[in-house]
């Protein structure tokens, strides 16, 4: 989007309200989503939820071509298409709803550059393994990826991402890593967030941040996706104020505001849950 | 030690941000480095800079050989917190999804300094044949590294990604401004890794003359990230801390480095009081007092250096 339309979104979101029937769109949640999509869709749906947005989980096997960046989820808002949980929080703050207003500069500075952690490690190390594992892409993510399609497409597309994935690890000079380095990155970011949450209900102690529903949407989904091998969430359950944090939003954010609201399991979305 | 890196110039002691980092934070660690220049060399094309050398064994990229260094006990981060080693992590990581992008953008695909500043200057630093070829490589390497990572679609132009990846990198000297504050340092008195990753990509924009420089305007108006990166190369790089560093060189001990640098801020201080007792107008000097008052300065240093 260029900076004009993107002024220009954010003024017209302004005059709006938000509408009761917004709507998340992610691939199929059985047979089809990824774990690194599986975690954005989860930390938009935790970053709404702990705004108090009401929004309605779809999901098509197409998502990926509906959104206007390519990537998922977006949600569908009024006459509005938004991707991916940065230009979200933009947009949600234009209508006036944040969670870091109460933030000062350096606070903003900090809560900024974990989100870049989690986005340049956690995100990342997803990718790799899904895509760069020989043992994960083949038994697990291609299958899945290309899951609503018919022969020869499924192997076209499926391989079609491989390669441009692959393409960006050598980019970013992840290409020559072997999986130890990439569990031992993903250890490190985690030693990191866990550092720098301590014994706080969240990451700024008493309120939530986006932060804290992009930590939660990842940790959360590594936590309880079987991959081939679960060294990864091995990783993550050594740090036990990570588990009992993603076990408090849970709580707070999902369990809880379900059986208020009585929406019943076509809203429960998150999946499988911690315990 | 020996260091491969990219060669300096406009007033930095290398041009290329990943050889900075790794000279920063050595001087800041202390650790001594024999710097041998990649430049006028066919390894301009078939090396991985910077490349550091010690007994056999090489390390390529910064964070490798901040590691390495680490563990041949020249550590600068020796008194951080653990939540401030997390918090240089995330900085390092706010640095490269943010800022990098920006800057090979301003560097190696933006037409007109690329043309006019970065071609000539790479072309002129290699050997004949290969300055035909060793700028037009790095700058397809920054072009597509810029539309893999911030492309929205795999076919999308340059042009689209421009507008976002500067509001990006604006974004992110304003969060590192407000982050350095009004303190020397990003933690406290000491610099480190974190003060050589921020070095590393902002003292290059501070210091090009860029004929196209909307990323270098901003950070213009940014004072404290400016001065920070005068500072640095002020007390490390300039022509009077090397005039000092064989003193410190010889010290293996970080904890010593750390006293240097304190005994060379008092004396500073020292320095500063004694300047305004002279201009003090019972004390008319008579002499121009500002460059006797340097070698005077290291002149204290040298002799409160235990080494």
């Amino acid at each position: 989007m260029s900076l004009a339309a993107e002024a220009f979104v954010s003024q017209i979101a302004a005059a709006e309200p938000w509408p009761e029937n917004a709507i998340l769109y992610q691939p199929l949640r059985e047979d089809q989503i990824l774990l690194s999509d599986c975690a954005s869709s989860l930390a938009v749906q935790a970053y709404l939820r702990m705004l108090g947005l009401p929004v309605r989980v779809q999901c098509r096997a197409n998502a990926e071509y509906m959104s206007p960046s390519g990537k998922v989820p977006f949600i569908h808002v009024g006459n509005q298409v938004v991707s991916e949980l940065g230009p979200i929080v933009q947009f949600t703050r234009a209508k006036g709803h944040s969670l870091s207003d109460g933030l000062d500069d350096v606070q903003r500075a900090e809560m900024k550059a974990y989100m870049e952690l989690v986005n340049n490690m956690l995100l990342t190390a997803e990718l790799y393994i899904q895509w760069c594992d020989e043992n994960t892409a083949a038994e697990i993510t291609r299958p899945r990826y290309s899951s609503p399609y018919s022969w020869p497409l499924n192997h076209i597309l499926a391989y079609q991402k491989q390669w441009e994935v692959r393409r960006k690890m050598s980019a970013i000079g992840w290409a020559g890593k072997t999986l130890e380095q990439v569990y031992e990155d993903v250890s490190q970011c985690c030693q990191a967030l866990s550092q720098r949450l301590g014994t706080q209900p969240f990451f700024f102690n008493k309120q939530p941040t986006e932060l804290d529903a992009l930590v939660f949407g990842h940790l959360f989904t590594i936590l309880t996706t079987r991959l081939t091998t679960d060294e990864l969430s091995e990783k993550i359950k050594s740090y036990s104020n990570l588990l009992s944090f993603c076990r408090r939003i849970e709580q707070t954010y999902f369990e809880s505001q379900d059986r208020d609201s009585q929406l019943g399991a076509s809203d429960y979305s998150k999946g499988p849950s911690l315990m | 030690m020996e260091l491969l890196c990219w060669g300096g110039d406009w007033d930095l002691p290398s041009v290329h941000t990943e050889s900075l980092i790794v000279l920063a934070y050595a001087k800041f660690a202390g650790a001594k480095l024999t710097v041998k220049l990649v430049d006028w060399t066919w390894r301009t094309i078939t090396a991985t800079v910077p490349q550091l050398h010690h007994e056999g064994t090489s390390v390529t990229e910064p964070t490798q050989i901040l590691n390495f260094l680490r563990q041949n006990r020249f550590n600068a981060d020796y008194e951080l917190s653990a939540k401030q080693g997390a918090d240089t992590m995330a900085y390092i990581a706010l640095l490269e999804e943010k800022l990098r992008p920006a800057l090979l953008h301003t560097f190696w695909v933006d037409a007109e300094n690329y043309a006019n500043l970065t071609r000539p200057w790479f072309a002129s630093h290699s050997p004949f044949p290969l300055n035909f070829f060793v700028p037009s490589r790095q700058a397809s390497v920054a072009l597509s590294r810029i539309l893999l990572t911030k492309a929205e679609a795999p076919l999308h132009s340059v042009a689209e990604v421009e507008g976002k990846i500067y509001s990006e990198a604006k974004e992110c000297l304003n969060l590192l401004s407000h982050r350095l504050g009004s303190s020397h340092f990003f933690f406290g008195n000491t610099p480190t890794s974190l003060d050589a990753f921020v070095f590393g990509y902002l003292a290059p924009l501070h210091k090009a003359t860029l004929p196209s420089a909307q990323l270098q305007q901003h950070l213009k108006q940014l004072h404290n990230l400016c001065q920070f990166c005068t500072n640095i190369l002020k007390s490390y790089f300039s022509e009077a801390a090397s005039g000092s560093a064989p003193a410190s060189q010889d010290a293996v001990d970080a904890n010593l480095q750390k006293l240097t640098q304190l005994v060379n801020k008092e004396s500073n201080l020292i320095e500063k009081m004694d300047d305004n007792l002279r201009s003090s107008p019972q004390h008319r000097p008579s002499r121009p007092h500002k460059p006797e008052a340097k070698p005077s300065s290291l002149a204290t240093a040298r002799n409160l250096t235990p080494a």
